[in-house]
């Protein structure tokens, strides 16, 4: 523990240093407007700066891009609370709670909480990483494709919980969603899948496009086509601030999801993304207040947007204590490195402690930067609301394409955003809830190929999923969770028989 | 005028022409486009950003670099392949240039591109895949690996970057040379398939050096041979695939830079000599060396050789995988 002080303090003395601070603020604004912007994400943003931090050194690369991935699930929100669009892929649950907040005029309040709840989420997880990152790297590392599949399995159990209408309906969007995540190169045998000879379809139809499409351009679209403009929300100074219940209503949500999102983050693959779901779902399925989701439930703001920013701390761990890239983020911050000079490895922490702990300490100062950064900017952010939809929605429509086009430089891109938009449209004229595509377009790939690599490592057996202990008590709880629902399902429609019988009884004694 | 002096005025200005195009636009005149068929991070973007740098030094002449990513670097060949041969738009490619081709012609499918489409300009790197394994797995040495593979057929697995890439076919070109059958993990990249080694998922991988060195150093991966024709001067005690007596597994993860074919002869010409004087450039060579990259560079006959023997290897090596499912 005194040890670990130490290192904190060589960290502290790096992170303090004025150009450690210097380009964490950098970091940290750029991510912020990174996550602000429609459809780019942390990816895009990193991988657009990667070149510039080419002339700085390691531990000032480093501090900046760690500063642009979490200072994007900061920003992430705003769009997804304000308009409806997801900021990027892991701010879509932010969608439905943090819109519907917005249009009850309690959109500053969304925002105040997923500000301060990404900043719970992120220092305490920047504690996780400092004192278990090695042990918790070894665990992650356990985690091949049959406990993946397994993990993915209990995220799409999240389904039931996402449906604030008709069972049916949100199923059948979630197998069409998963019907889309079939596109694109099989990873197994390398065949193109419904590319129809457009080999940007090669690499599927991408989360951004899908959600930017779904969500934003269908909410634009549904809003051009009523009768009567709906009505300017004018939010007023002392709304901006969350009232002492929406306070208490977040608490428990921001703890949960900071550890649920921390620990899914250390997992590989594009973890942050994942989290938000399962926080979602998490929430919906604790609170004594369902029906409130999918109608402005602050639960169903803090819980994902904390458990993104965690998830985004949690990513390091395997980065830095092995030397692992354990998804596309991470990868692009070792290579950073590398070009350095700096070979990521696990023996990183002891070669370059002053970069470690100082990484460490940025991202403690980063976070404090981000809140400072954010929260003045919900009263400034919150007044776009005012301008007047003939001047918005065109705007907004015209940063949606320029930020789904800017992630691959593709129009096929483009073009997918704009059939989701028509679709999503569509929909929700026929009443469908369009989260569950989404849901299933990002679960489809990943739940295919890790069942097939566990199927190829097993030699075709079923077996492997019940021998490996961390898949078998993974898929344990995931079938007691279809039995407890079961269960629940059978008795209240026992219940539904009972009063049915004993309203025929009723009617059968007078 | 007469007719006679019209020919000739028409012929003199014929002549003349293709010099004042020349003249009003001397190569190059506006910023270079260097296309990156992968993500940023991966070797083609790291081996292109410095190439990029000192070419810009050379030529004074902005040469950008753009991920055009997409397909398993499909989508960014095809771009290059279809755009102006004009010398403005200059592909990065890996071996998967030679690879992809054959696999659309597996499939039967229309070819994305293919290799003629491309004039080869310059071999910047090639560096050897090395097969790596757990410290506590039971083989010391590759001939205890392919004499254990040999006993127990099939049984032993290894991940790669992906069906046909670059770490699929280094491993199938050696178990078609040492007559053994190993079980091939495709994962999503060259990144998770070190994860699923490191975490006990599968029992070998063929990688490019500069990765997986420090887990050597850590004492977390042993090394056992290399793809080379020499041995990797960071790892001078690991014998070759050849000293071995399978020279049929030569194999290399190269990065060269291409034009689209059908660009002038004088713009090729200037971009050969650019591409040797980059690669002398010192800040090149530093950023190199950070990278654990040795330099390769090839160029004209040589590197046609060099890029023809490669492409004869992977099209055998793809056309006997062939279609997976076919085997079943």
């Amino acid at each position: 523990m005194l040890e670990t002080l130490g290192n904190l303090g060589l960290g502290f003395s790096v992170a303090l240093s004025p150009p450690i601070l210097f380009y964490a603020f950098v970091g940290c604004l750029v991510g912020t407007l990174v996550g602000v912007l429609p459809g780019v994400g942390p990816l895009a943003g990193i991988s657009l700066l990667l070149p510039a931090t080419f002339g700085l050194d390691a531990t000032r690369a480093i501090v900046m891009l760690a500063g642009i991935y979490y200072g994007a699930m900061y920003g992430g929100s705003t769009t997804s609370i304000l308009m409806r669009i997801p900021g990027e892929a892991a701010s879509v649950m932010t969608c439905i709670d943090g819109y519907a907040m917005a249009r009850k005029g309690r959109g500053g309040a969304a925002l105040a909480i997923a500000g301060v709840g990404s900043y719970i989420a992120g220092t305490v997880s920047v504690i996780g990483l400092m004192l278990l990152a090695p042990p918790l790297a070894a665990f992650a590392l356990r985690f091949g494709p049959p406990e993946y599949l397994a993990l993915l399995l209990l995220g799409l159990l999240v389904l039931a919980y996402m449906r604030s209408g008709s069972m049916v309906k949100s199923l059948a969007m979630a197998a069409f969603g998963l019907l889309l995540g079939m596109v694109g190169i099989d990873q197994m045998s390398g065949y193109f899948r419904f590319a129809y000879g457009v080999v940007e379809l090669g690499d599927g139809l991408g989360v951004v496009p899908v959600a930017v499409g779904l969500f934003g351009v269908a909410e634009i679209l549904a809003t051009a086509g009523q009768l009567a403009p709906p009505s300017v929300i004018r939010p007023k100074l002392r709304e901006l601030l969350p009232s002492r219940q929406e306070w208490r209503e977040s608490a428990a949500p921001i703890g949960r999801g900071t550890v649920l999102g921390f620990l899914i983050g250390i997992l590989p693959g594009s973890a942050h993304i994942i989290s938000s779901f399962v926080s979602y779902a998490v929430e919906k399925r604790l609170s004594k207040h369902r029906e409130q989701f999918g109608h402005g439930a602050v639960a169903g703001v803090a819980g994902p947007e904390s458990a993104n920013n965690a998830a985004a701390s949690g990513a390091m761990v395997p980065m830095l204590a092995l030397g692992v890239p354990s998804g596309p983020i991470p990868a692009v911050m070792l290579a950073a490195l590398m070009v350095h000079g700096v070979s990521p490895g696990p023996l990183l922490i002891q070669q370059q402690p002053a970069l470690f702990w100082g990484f460490i300490a940025s991202m403690y100062v980063g976070n404090v930067v981000l809140l400072i950064l954010n929260l003045p900017l919900v009263g400034l952010f919150v007044n776009i609301l005012r301008v007047p939809y003939p001047y918005l929605y065109p705007a907004i429509l015209v940063f949606s394409i320029l930020g789904v086009y800017a992630v691959n430089g593709s129009v096929v891109d483009v073009w997918i955003m704009v059939i989701m938009g028509v679709l999503g449209w569509l929909l929700r004229k026929l009443d469908f809830e369009t989260a569950p595509i989404v849901l299933g377009v990002v679960l489809a790939p990943m739940i295919e190929l890790s069942l097939r690599q566990s199927l190829a490592m097993s030699d075709g057996r079923y077996g492997i999923f019940v021998q490996r202990p961390i898949a078998a008590v993974l898929l344990a709880v995931g079938v007691t969770l279809v039995l407890l629902n079961l269960y629940s399902f059978a008795r209240r429609g026992s219940d539904w028989r009972t009063r049915i019988a004993l309203a025929e009884k009723g009617e059968e004694s007078p | 005028m007469t007719r006679r002096r019209v020919l000739a005025a028409a012929a003199a200005l014929a002549l003349v022409l293709p010099l004042v195009a020349g003249a009003q636009e001397p190569y190059p005149s506006r910023p270079i486009t260097l296309v990156a068929p992968f993500p940023p991070g991966g070797v083609a973007d790291l081996t292109a950003r410095p190439v990029a740098a000192a070419m810009e030094k050379v030529l004074k002449n902005p040469v950008a670099v753009v991920n055009k990513t997409g397909a398993a670097g499909a989508v960014g060949m095809q771009f290059v392949a279809t755009s102006k041969p004009d010398g403005y738009t200059l592909l990065l490619a890996l071996s998967s240039i030679s690879i992809i081709p054959e696999a659309d012609k597996i499939f039967g499918r229309p070819p994305a591109f293919t290799v003629d489409q491309f004039a080869p300009i310059a071999l910047i790197s090639a560096d050897p895949t090395i097969l790596v394994v757990r410290t506590e797995s039971p083989w010391k040495t590759a001939r205890e690996f392919l004499d254990d593979a040999r006993k127990r057929s099939g049984q032993i697995s290894y991940s790669s970057s992906g069906i046909y890439g670059t770490l699929h076919m280094a491993m199938e070109l050696l178990s078609h040379a040492a007559g053994v059958k190993l079980r091939h993990i495709p994962t999503a990249g060259a990144g998770p398939a070190l994860t699923a080694l490191l975490g006990g998922h599968v029992d070998a991988l063929a990688s490019g050096p500069a990765v997986i060195l420090p887990h050597i150093k850590a004492g977390k991966l042993r090394a056992l041979a290399g793809w080379g024709d020499k041995r990797v001067a960071a790892l001078p005690e690991v014998p070759t695939f050849k000293e071995l007596g399978y020279p049929e597994a030569e194999f290399y993860i190269w990065a060269g830079v291409f034009a689209p074919k059908g660009t002038p002869e004088p713009v090729l010409a200037k971009l050969r000599e650019t591409t040797r004087a980059a690669v002398g450039d010192a800040e090149f060579k530093s950023a190199m060396d950070k990278l654990e990259t040795p330099i390769t560079f090839k160029q004209g006959d040589e590197f046609q050789r060099f890029f023809d023997t490669d492409a004869r290897r992977l099209t055998e090596g793809v056309r006997k995988v062939g279609r997976v499912e076919d085997k079943k």
